[in-house]
């Protein structure tokens, strides 16, 4: 039985090992205020977020098998929550009891425990019947339709009835049925423990020859003991299996319903707080397109808990964004609303715009410059190359990378030809690059090329900033003109 | 008709092995080399095998003969194979017998019947794998061929065919018996199987549609074994009230084929450890690429050689890292005298002539990749202990002692080796003493090793040969290990120590003139 809520075709991993830099995503993009809302102090939601949204989907049709579940999900928000407090009830259940499984207790303790734990099951998987019974009809999507059918088809109530009355027989206290057949030297060998026939059982064996231990044999105790583990070796390991098998549907179930639960819960946040959320449309990974509109800084939304500014973009044909211009004007808000919206976008999730399109990527890669550390003095650039280069091994034809101030930290005629001999090689092998940067030489050294979008952060005429990026070239302060002419042309004096 | 694999005639086999360690073992290390190889083997009981030393050429030509064919892998695994479970078929069936011998049900029982079944089984199994195997292969060795045709004809005979028609009869009837246990608060009733559900099944099948990958095991790992003997019996006893034929089948069976190994094959089994054990001992050597080979035996000591031999008991001990070393005595040559730096492998060299000689005389494979060996009656060897010092005069003495009795036991058929004696007193006394012995061996004609640091006794006359240890050339603290021929030369070592610290007489002279 699969759940098939995240993916059409396989299961989804909580486990799976996120994409490269994880660490260094979350801090540059602020991602860790997103998730803490996502997950309002539910681990398992934190976890399935995380794992979401740090594994990319690479296919704009798996992007939007997801989209549509998650659709579902907003739309139907109590049986979600429903389905997923079950899962939750029953690892607490499970939990509170003293039922455990693990493969070096004794088999005895193994086999009660297989079977109290399969009781709790099977009363959870009536719960769930319920709530496919309840809320089938408000459901569109075909994750979720799928999901609540198989539910009840597979916990039909002659199923629950029938299982139920096996637990009850493998509970009974009347003894061992087991088969057996002569070994090499006729001891007893191939133990199978049988199924008791339920009519005329005791009239059967009501006089069949037996054999009762006598008071104190030890070792015909300890015979005792291990004839019957024999005999419940393999019934005791289909039990225990199956309470496993059960164990990780539940689990599985839980971890897909957890993110959509966090996704409900994100979006309850951002509409408190006025903010639109949009459906992204993905384009193929070939194109070179983004249009956006209103598109924000989510985390910066939580964190104020207000409304933020959005901006508004359409380019075509362009793999390089250079951003200039005022400082505190809103830049890194803007790189990282990018970021954000490219990972929640490829995680199935809504975007914070009011529509937001861009190309699938198959990696989202950032390069920010790193607050100034006073424990580290020296080699700051040595170390951003260093890491520059850690991503370079990872950086392929289709990847997206944010630089944010990058390789600023030597002088301007350095730093530009570091950055531009970079960027140039980075663009040349069909890689997408969103660079702020502050270094004229730079920014300036991509004018003719065609596939550069220039944006600038926004200076209104009275000198204050409206914290919007807007499509604009970089600005030349030219300071040493300036000082030149002060000196020499104005006056000629100094001459 | 066959009757052993280690003596071509029956009488050979009936005499008396040796009980002690002979007195040579502990001098020559063949106590360290034997040792480790009894312990392992010790049910076979090779002791005696190991400490007898043969003289007859006939007999050591005749274990050469089956060592070698052994050497053959798919032989060996087969033979080896065969001796180890026969062997401890036999030991288990003891106790078996002397169970079924009892009237007490707590021994005499089904279950204990179906042990003796069981063995029979494996015995009727293992013989007729082993004939069909040395069937199957071109056997060189008379005692080998002997013994393949002894199997042939024992499997034709009516008793064996027999033998395994009640057994095969008795498997087929046994394997027909299932039965159904049901156990409860530590009681067991019993009843035949009747088709009941296996539970299991139903469990996996109920639960089939929750199936995912990557769940543990539950199984325990349990002993088919039953725990208590008695318990398992008291089942047997309920199952066959329902197959009484059968059971009394066994019975009968049981009875009728008290004993029924065959003393030849049984001596077989046991017997051929004693090469198997020396083949598999080797067989690390061997890979690190240490020869060995089966010696020509020779009856006058006209020649005796060996190449690239070396002392077995070290070899094993650094798992293959030694030196080897040749030794050619032609006549009249018959006293090897090694001289040269301590801690050269003067003494190693002659533990080696001492074990090559022991080794040959059991009809083993000994180290080297050629070698003549001496049949000897007797190996005298007399080791002083040079490091101790204490007791001076009555350590003189003692070397006397012995020497004496070396000698009073010594025949032209012997095989002696000396090593550093005299070395307890003044250089005046030991030369006259060491001369005096060297006159004695060589009036003898036995071949001898003498080590000592007396390089007068390396040219006492056309009888003894000079050999010595040798160092590097370009760094004379840095020993070969290589004991070559060569006249003695006791200055040259030392000089090469005064060279390195400038003091030899030119070095000296012209240090003092400048």
């Amino acid at each position: 039985m699969k759940a098939n809520l995240m993916f059409r075709d396989r299961d989804f991993d909580i486990k799976a090992e996120p994409c490269f830099g994880k660490a260094v995503l979350t801090a540059d993009l602020e991602l860790e205020r997103i998730i803490v809302c996502m997950s309002r102090g539910d681990d398992t939601i934190k976890a399935a977020c995380n794992a979401a949204l740090f594994r990319p989907l690479p296919s704009p049709e798996d992007i939007s098998y997801r989209q549509t579940v998650l659709m579902d999900a907003l739309e139907n928000p109590g049986p979600v929550r429903r389905l997923y407090e079950i899962t939750c009830e029953t690892n607490k259940k499970k939990s509170g009891s003293w039922y455990w499984l693990y493969p070096s207790q004794y088999l005895a303790s193994t086999f009660s425990s297989a079977v109290g734990l399969l009781k709790i099951y099977l009363e959870m998987l009536t719960e769930f019947r319920a709530v496919a019974d309840e809320s089938l009809g408000g459901f569109k999507s075909e994750g979720f339709v799928e999901l609540l059918t198989m539910l009840q088809r597979e916990l039909s109530n002659s199923y629950l009835e029938s299982a139920g009355e096996l637990l009850e027989e493998l509970k009974d206290g009347e003894g061992l049925l087991v088969s057996a057949r002569l070994g090499c030297y006729l001891q007893g060998v191939d133990y199978v423990l049988r199924r008791k026939e339920t009519a005329h059982f005791w009239r059967n064996w009501a006089f069949a020859p037996s054999y009762s231990l006598a008071p104190r044999d030890d070792a015909g105790a300890k015979d005792m003991g291990n004839r019957r583990d024999r005999a419940i070796n393999d019934v005791t390991n289909a039990l225990a299996q199956a309470a496993e098998h059960i164990e990780s549907f539940f689990n599985m179930l839980r971890d897909e319903l957890a993110f959509f639960v966090g996704c409900i819960n994100l979006r309850d946040s951002l509409s408190a707080l006025g903010m639109p959320i949009c459906i992204p449309e993905l384009l193929p990974a070939k194109d070179e397109e983004r249009s956006w509109k209103a598109l924000y800084d989510v985390s910066l939304a939580l964190t104020k808990n207000e409304a933020v500014v959005g901006n508004e973009l359409s380019a075509s044909a362009k793999r390089l964004y250079i951003v200039t211009g005022a400082n505190q004007g809103g830049k890194s808000t803007f790189l990282r609303s990018v970021g954000q919206a490219q990972l929640m976008a490829q995680a199935g999730m809504f975007v914070g715009a009011e529509s937001f399109s861009a190309p699938v990527r198959n990696g989202v890669f950032t390069h920010f410059k790193k607050e100034e550390d006073k424990a580290m003095s020296s080699g700051k650039l040595d170390e951003e190359l260093s890491r520059m280069s850690a991503l370079a091994d990872r950086l392929q034809s289709g990847s997206l990378i944010l630089f944010n101030e990058s390789f600023a930290a030597t002088n301007e005629r350095e730093g530009s030809e570091i950055c531009r001999q970079i960027t140039q090689a980075l663009i040349e092998n069909g890689i997408e690059v969103f660079s702020v940067t502050h270094l004229y030489t730079y920014a300036a050294a991509f004018l003719k090329n065609e596939k550069t979008q220039y944006l600038r952060a926004e200076r209104l005429e009275n000198g204050e900033r409206s914290f919007r990026v807007t499509p604009g070239e970089p600005l030349h302060t030219a300071f040493g003109e300036d000082l030149y002419r002060k000196i020499f042309v104005k006056g000629g004096e100094l001459a | 008709m066959f009757y052993s694999i280690l003596f071509p005639e029956r009488e050979r086999q009936e005499r008396p092995l040796a009980k002690d360690v002979p007195d040579c073992f502990r001098d020559l290390n063949l106590d360290q080399i034997f040792m480790p190889l009894l312990e392992r083997k010790k049910r076979f009981n090779l002791d005696g095998l190991f400490c007898t030393s043969l003289r007859d050429p006939v007999v050591i030509r005749y274990r050469q003969d089956v060592m070698r064919e052994l050497e053959n892998e798919d032989l060996f695994a087969l033979v080896s194979h065969f001796s180890e479970t026969v062997f401890d078929l036999g030991v288990k069936l003891e106790t078996l017998y002397r169970l079924l011998g009892s009237d007490k049900s707590y021994d005499n029982n089904y279950l204990t019947r179906g042990r003796m079944l069981y063995c029979a089984e494996l015995y009727c199994k293992e013989v007729s794998a082993l004939s069909e195997g040395l069937n199957g292969l071109e056997l060189k060795s008379s005692g080998l061929r002997a013994f393949s045709g002894y199997l042939n004809e024992y499997r034709r005979s009516d008793f064996f065919v027999k033998l395994e028609e009640d057994i095969s009869r008795l498997r087929e009837r046994l394997a027909t018996v299932s039965y159904n246990m049901l156990i409860n608060n530590g009681t067991i009733r019993v009843r035949k199987y009747e088709g009941q559900a296996d539970l299991s099944v139903q469990v996996i099948e109920m639960f089939e549609k929750f199936r995912r990958d990557g769940v543990k095991d539950y199984h325990k790992k349990l002993s088919n074994e039953p725990v208590a003997d008695h318990v398992e019996a008291a089942v047997l006893n309920m199952v066959a009230k329902y197959h009484k034929d059968i059971f009394a089948d066994l019975e009968k069976f049981c009875e009728s084929r008290l004993r029924f190994q065959d003393a030849t094959i049984t001596r077989f089994a046991a017997d051929v450890q004693f090469y198997i054990a020396w083949l598999d001992y080797i067989r690390s050597l061997r890979g690190k690429g240490l020869r060995f080979n089966y010696p020509g035996l020779s009856e006058n000591a006209e020649r005796i050689y060996n190449y690239q031999g070396f002392d077995l008991a070290l070899a094993l001990k650094t798992q293959g890292v030694v030196v080897t070393n040749d030794f050619v005595l032609d006549a009249p040559e018959r006293i090897i005298v090694v001289t040269g730096p301590n801690q050269g492998g003067k003494t190693t060299f002659a533990r080696a002539f001492g074990q090559l000689h022991w080794l040959m005389s059991l009809g083993l494979c000994v180290p080297g990749s050629k070698s003549l060996l001496y049949l000897f009656d007797n190996i005298l060897t007399h080791f002083g202990r040079e490091e101790d010092l204490s007791t001076l005069n009555g350590k003189l003495q003692d070397d006397l002692v012995r020497l004496r009795e070396l000698l009073d036991n010594a025949t032209e058929r012997s095989v002696i080796v000396v090593n550093e004696i005299f070395s307890s007193t003044t250089l005046s006394d030991a030369l006259t003493l060491g001369e005096r012995m060297m006159d004695a061996f060589a009036e003898l004609g036995a071949p001898a090793v003498v080590v000592t640091f007396l390089d007068e006794l390396a040219n006492r006359g056309k009888e003894t040969v000079s050999m010595m240890s040798t160092v590097k050339e370009e760094d004379p603290s840095q020993r070969t290990y290589k004991i070559i021929r060569k006249p003695p030369d006791g200055l040259a070592y030392a000089m090469h120590i005064a060279g390195r610290h400038g003091l030899t007489y030119e070095q000296l002279s012209r240090r003092l003139k400048a």
